[in-house]
C-alpha cells in the first residue's frame, strides 16, 4: 500500500508528491501492456471498440479524442447528459467516459437513467474534477465500474484501462452496490 | 391627647400637599399624560387635604366643601384615567365610570348645600354614596397593578406595590371613619388613623419617586442573575442579528416593559419583541418628532452603531405604567452595554466570513484550477510521448519541465483541495496497519526528484517493522513534504536524514537538514494555515504555506502530531509522532499483516477533534 510500485498511476509521474492520491480509483490497475491486439479482441471481429464520452467541454474531449483515436478506438462525444443516454440508448458503445458537471443534469442522474430505463447498458467509467470520498462512494454505489479524478490521469492511462473496465463490464462487474 | 391627634391632622395634610407638589414638579419635568394623570389626582388629593384643615370643622362653607367633595371625587377619578393609560377602559365602562361621577358630584353637592342638617343615616348614606364611588375609581386599579406586579422587574414591582397598598389603605380608612361613627371621634381613634394616613404618604412618594438607595434595595435580589443573563446575551450571541434581538426581549425584561425595539440611524426598526416593526417605526417617529408631547409610554435611548447613532425603545407595557429617570438610567447603562455587544458581533460575524470565504475560495479555486491542469498535463505527455509528432531534443527537454512544473501545480492543487475539505470537516482518514519503514521509503522516493548533486539524502531505518495505525498515502505525503522542505530550505546542501525510530509506544519519523533553521519569534507560524516564514533567505522559495498546517492537522487526526526544533543558522528538525499499534491489535489468526487487509477504521476529520490533542 505505501510502497512506491504498488501506488496509483500517478506516482509514476517524477516528482508528484500528492495529497492524496489514494482515492483515485478503487480497481486495480492493469498492466500497460494492452495493445490494439487486445482491443480489437474485446470488440469481436475486428471492428474498433466504440468508446462514448459524455463531456461538455470540447478542449478535455479533443484531447482525449486525440489519445483514444491513435490507439484505435472509435469515439462519439456528447456534449449534454440528454445527448449521452439518446446515443447509449441507440448505439450502444462498449464503454461510457462519463463527466459529473454537464450542463443540464449531472453525470449521476444520468447514471441513475441508465441503471433504470437501460439496465444492460455499457460500463461507465466517471472522469470527474471532483475527488471527494462521498462522491467515489455515490458513484461506486450507482454501479460505476471505476471513478477517475481528472487531473491525477493522462489520456494514456485511460486509453490502456479501457479493455479491463470493458471486461469488468462483461463480468457483470457493473450495477453491485 | 386632643393637641396630637390636630398635629398629625395637619402633618397628614401637609404630608399630602407635598406630595401634589412633588408630583406636580416631577410632572413639570418629565410630562406624558399618565404622569399627568397620576399628578392630577394627587394634587386633588391634596386639596382635599388641605381643605379639611382650613377654616372651622363645625361650621364648614359651603363652597369649600363643595370644592373639596368634587376635589375628593376626582382624586379617584384621575386613578381611573391613569390606568386607562395603560389598559385602556371599553367604551361601557367608561361611560359607567363617568355616569357615577356625575352622580357622585350631583349627590355630594346637594348634601353639602341642601342636606347638611339631615340626620345622621342620611349623611351616612350619603358618605357611603361618595366613598363607594371613590373605591370603585381607585379600587379596581389598584387591584389590577397590584395583580400585575408579580411580573415586573423588581424596581417595577415594589412601585406598583407601595402605590397600591397607599390607595388601599386609604380607601378602608375612608371607609372605617364613615362606617365608624362616633366611636372615631375620640383623640386615640384620630391618632391610629392619621398615623395609617402618615404612612400612606412616603407609601405613594416611594411609587413615582423612588430614592437611589430604595432602589439598591428592591433590585439586590435579582442584580447578579441579571446581569449574568444580559452578559451571556452580549458576549457569547454569535451574530450581529440574533444578538440585537434577543437585547430587545431583555431590554424589556430589565423595565418591566411589554415590548422593546431597536432602530438605526435612519430610524428603519432593525430588531423588536413583542411590537409589530410598523407600529415601532410609528413610535419611533413620535418620538424623534416631539419628544415633549410623546407618549411616555415609550422610553427610547440613544444606541451607538457601526453606521450611525440608533435607538432602543421600551414600550410599557398595560401594567408599567411608570417609567421614570431611573428606567432611563438603567436603559442608558444597558443600550452601551448593547452597543459594545453588537461591535463585538460585528468582528466575530466578519472573522468567520473571511474564514469561510477563504475555505470557499479555496474549494473553487482548486477544482476549477483541476479542468485547465487536466488538458495541459494530458497534451504534455502526449508530446512526450510523441503522440502530437517527434519532437527535437530541445522540445523533448522543454516536455520534460512542462510535465514537472504541471505535477508541480496539481501538488498544489491537492493541498489547497485537502486544506478545505479539512476546514469543511469533510476529511475522512482511512487507517490501516502499515509499517512506518515502508511508508518513510516511499516518501524518499517520491523526493527522489528533487535531490540534487549538492544534497544527499539519508534513511536511517531501524532492522524491525515498525507498526502504525495510519492512514498510508497521507503519512507518506507528510514525510515527502517533510522532506522536499528540508530540501528547499537547504540551500547550501548537505546531508538531509530522515530517521525512523520506535520506543515507548511512540513511533517516530524526523527529517533533519543543515539548513537555515527558524529563528524562534517565527515558529509560532508554522503551522498556521497559509503561515510561511518569510525571511531575505527565504523569500525566493515557492510554497503554499499549507504543507506544515495539512500535516500536522493531518497528524493529529491519526492521533499524532508534528514537532519541530531548529537552531538559525543550523538547520532543523521535523519530527512525526504517530502512536504504534499495540501487538494485541495484530490479526490474531497468523495471517501476515498486510496493510490492506489488517484493522482497518475510519477516522472523519473534523477540526474539534484535530484540536484535542494541541500541544502548541
Amino acid at each position: 500500500m505505501g510502497s512506491p510500485t504498488s501506488s496509483t498511476l500517478v506516482d509514476l509521474a517524477p516528482g508528484s508528491l500528492l495529497w492524496f492520491p489514494g482515492h483515485a480509483g478503487f480497481l486495480p490497475f492493469a498492466s500497460t501492456e494492452a495493445g490494439l491486439m487486445a482491443r480489437q479482441q474485446l470488440s469481436g471481429r475486428g471492428s474498433p471498440t466504440h468508446v462514448l464520452m459524455i463531456e461538455d467541454d470540447p478542449s478535455i474531449a479533443d484531447m482525449y479524442r486525440v489519445q483514444l483515436e491513435h490507439d484505435g478506438y472509435r469515439v462519439t462525444v456528447a456534449t449534454t447528459a440528454e445527448l449521452g443516454f439518446i446515443t447509449v440508448a441507440e448505439n450502444s458503445p462498449d464503454l461510457v467516459l462519463l463527466d459529473l458537471l454537464l450542463p443540464d443534469r449531472s453525470g449521476f442522474e444520468v447514471l441513475i437513467s441508465l441503471n433504470e430505463r437501460l439496465p444492460n447498458h455499457p460500463p461507465v467509467v466517471i472522469l470527474s474534477n471532483y475527488g471527494e470520498p462521498s462522491m467515489i462512494d455515490r458513484g461506486r454505489s450507482l454501479g460505476a465500474v471505476e471513478y477517475l479524478v481528472k487531473s491525477r490521469v493522462t489520456p494514456a492511462d485511460i486509453s490502456s484501462q479501457i479493455p479491463t473496465w470493458i471486461a469488468v463490464g462483461r463480468r457483470g462487474g457493473q450495477g453491485e452496490s | 391627647m386632643t393637641q396630637g391627634a390636630a398635629f398629625l391632622q395637619n402633618l397628614a395634610a401637609a404630608g399630602f400637599v407635598a406630595l401634589g407638589i412633588a408630583i406636580a414638579y416631577r410632572w413639570y419635568r418629565e410630562r406624558g399624560r399618565a404622569q399627568a394623570m397620576l399628578a392630577l389626582a394627587l394634587i386633588s388629593l391634596a386639596i382635599v387635604a388641605a381643605l379639611g384643615r382650613v377654616g372651622d370643622p363645625r361650621h364648614p362653607s359651603a363652597v369649600l366643601s363643595i370644592v373639596e367633595v368634587v376635589a375628593f371625587l376626582l382624586s379617584g377619578y384621575f386613578v381611573l384615567l391613569f390606568r386607562n393609560e395603560f389598559i385602556p377602559l371599553g367604551t361601557f365602562a367608561f361611560q359607567a365610570a363617568n355616569l357615577l361621577l356625575a352622580i357622585s358630584i350631583v349627590v355630594g353637592v346637594v348634601d353639602v348645600t341642601l342636606l347638611s342638617r339631615a340626620d345622621s343615616r342620611a349623611a351616612t348614606l350619603i358618605g357611603l354614596e361618595l366613598i363607594g364611588a371613590w373605591a370603585i375609581f381607585t379600587g379596581e386599579p389598584i387591584l389590577r397593578f397590584w395583580l400585575a406586579s408579580r411580573n415586573l422587574p423588581a424596581v417595577q414591582r415594589s412601585r406598583m406595590r407601595f402605590l397600591s397598598f397607599g390607595f388601599a389603605v386609604l380607601i378602608a380608612i375612608s371607609f372605617v371613619s364613615i362606617l365608624g361613627g362616633s366611636a372615631l371621634q375620640s383623640p386615640a381613634a384620630t391618632i391610629v388613623v392619621e398615623l395609617f394616613v402618615l404612612a400612606v404618604v412616603p407609601a405613594i412618594y416611594v411609587s413615582f419617586a423612588p430614592p437611589a438607595l430604595l432602589r439598591r434595595i428592591w433590585r439586590m435580589g435579582e442584580e447578579n442573575e441579571l446581569r449574568a443573563a444580559i452578559q451571556d446575551l452580549l458576549i457569547f450571541t454569535p451574530t450581529r442579528q440574533d444578538l440585537a434581538e434577543r437585547a430587545t426581549v431583555w431590554a424589556a425584561r430589565l423595565l418591566g416593559g411589554s415590548a422593546a425595539f431597536i432602530t438605526d440611524a435612519d430610524g428603519k426598526v432593525i430588531a423588536h419583541a413583542g411590537i409589530e416593526p410598523a407600529r415601532a417605526a410609528h413610535l419611533m417617529a413620535e418620538q424623534v418628532n416631539d419628544s415633549t408631547r410623546a407618549p411616555d409610554r415609550v422610553i427610547a435611548v440613544p444606541l451607538p452603531l457601526t453606521d450611525g447613532q440608533g435607538s432602543l425603545a421600551v414600550v410599557a407595557g398595560p401594567f408599567t405604567p411608570l417609567f421614570g429617570s431611573e428606567e432611563s438610567s438603567q436603559l442608558r447603562a444597558y443600550a452601551s452595554s448593547v452597543s459594545a455587544g453588537l461591535e463585538r458581533a460585528r468582528v466575530t460575524e466578519r472573522m468567520a466570513a473571511i474564514e469561510s470565504n477563504k475555505t470557499q475560495f479555496l474549494n473553487l479555486a482548486s477544482h476549477e484550477l483541476r479542468g485547465p491542469v487536466t488538458v495541459i498535463r494530458g497534451y504534455v505527455s502526449m508530446l512526450e510521448g510523441g503522440l502530437l509528432g517527434h519532437l527535437n531534443e530541445r522540445g523533448r527537454k522543454a516536455a520534460v519541465v512542462m510535465s514537472a512544473k504541471v505535477s508541480e501545480m496539481n501538488e498544489l492543487i491537492e493541498e489547497m483541495i485537502e486544506a478545505a475539505r479539512l476546514e469543511d470537516g469533510a476529511l475522512t482518514l482511512r487507517l490501516v496497519e502499515a509499517d512506518l519503514r515502508e511508508v518513510a521509503r516511499a516518501a524518499a522516493a517520491n523526493v527522489a526528484p528533487l535531490v540534487d548533486s549538492v544534497h544527499k539524502l539519508e534513511l536511517d531505518l531501524p532492522e524491525r517493522r515498525v507498526r502504525v495505525n495510519i492512514d498510508p498515502d497521507r503519512t507518506r505525503t507528510i514525510i515527502a513534504n517533510l522532506l522536499s522542505n528540508a530540501i528547499k530550505y537547504s540551500p547550501a546542501g548537505g546531508s538531509i536524514t530522515c530517521q525512523v525510530r520506535a520506543r515507548a509506544g511512540i513511533a517516530r519519523v524526523s527529517v533533519s537538514d543543515p539548513g537555515l533553521g527558524i529563528a524562534p519569534e517565527s515558529m509560532h507560524t508554522l503551522f498556521t494555515r497559509f503561515g510561511r516564514v518569510i525571511t531575505p533567505e527565504t523569500e525566493h522559495l515557492k510554497g503554499t504555506g499549507l504543507g506544515l498546517f495539512l500535516g500536522r492537522q493531518l497528524a493529529r487526526l491519526e492521533d499524532g502530531d508534528i514537532t519541530v526544533t531548529s537552531v538559525p543558522g543550523k538547520g532543523s528538525t521535523f519530527t512525526l509522532h504517530l502512536p504504534s499499534a499495540s501487538a494485541s491489535e495484530a490479526p490474531a489468526n497468523g495471517a501476515p499483516p498486510d496493510a490492506a487487509a489488517a484493522t482497518e477504521g475510519h477516522v472523519v476529520g473534523a477540526r474539534a477533534r484535530a484540536n484535542r490533542r494541541s500541544t502548541d
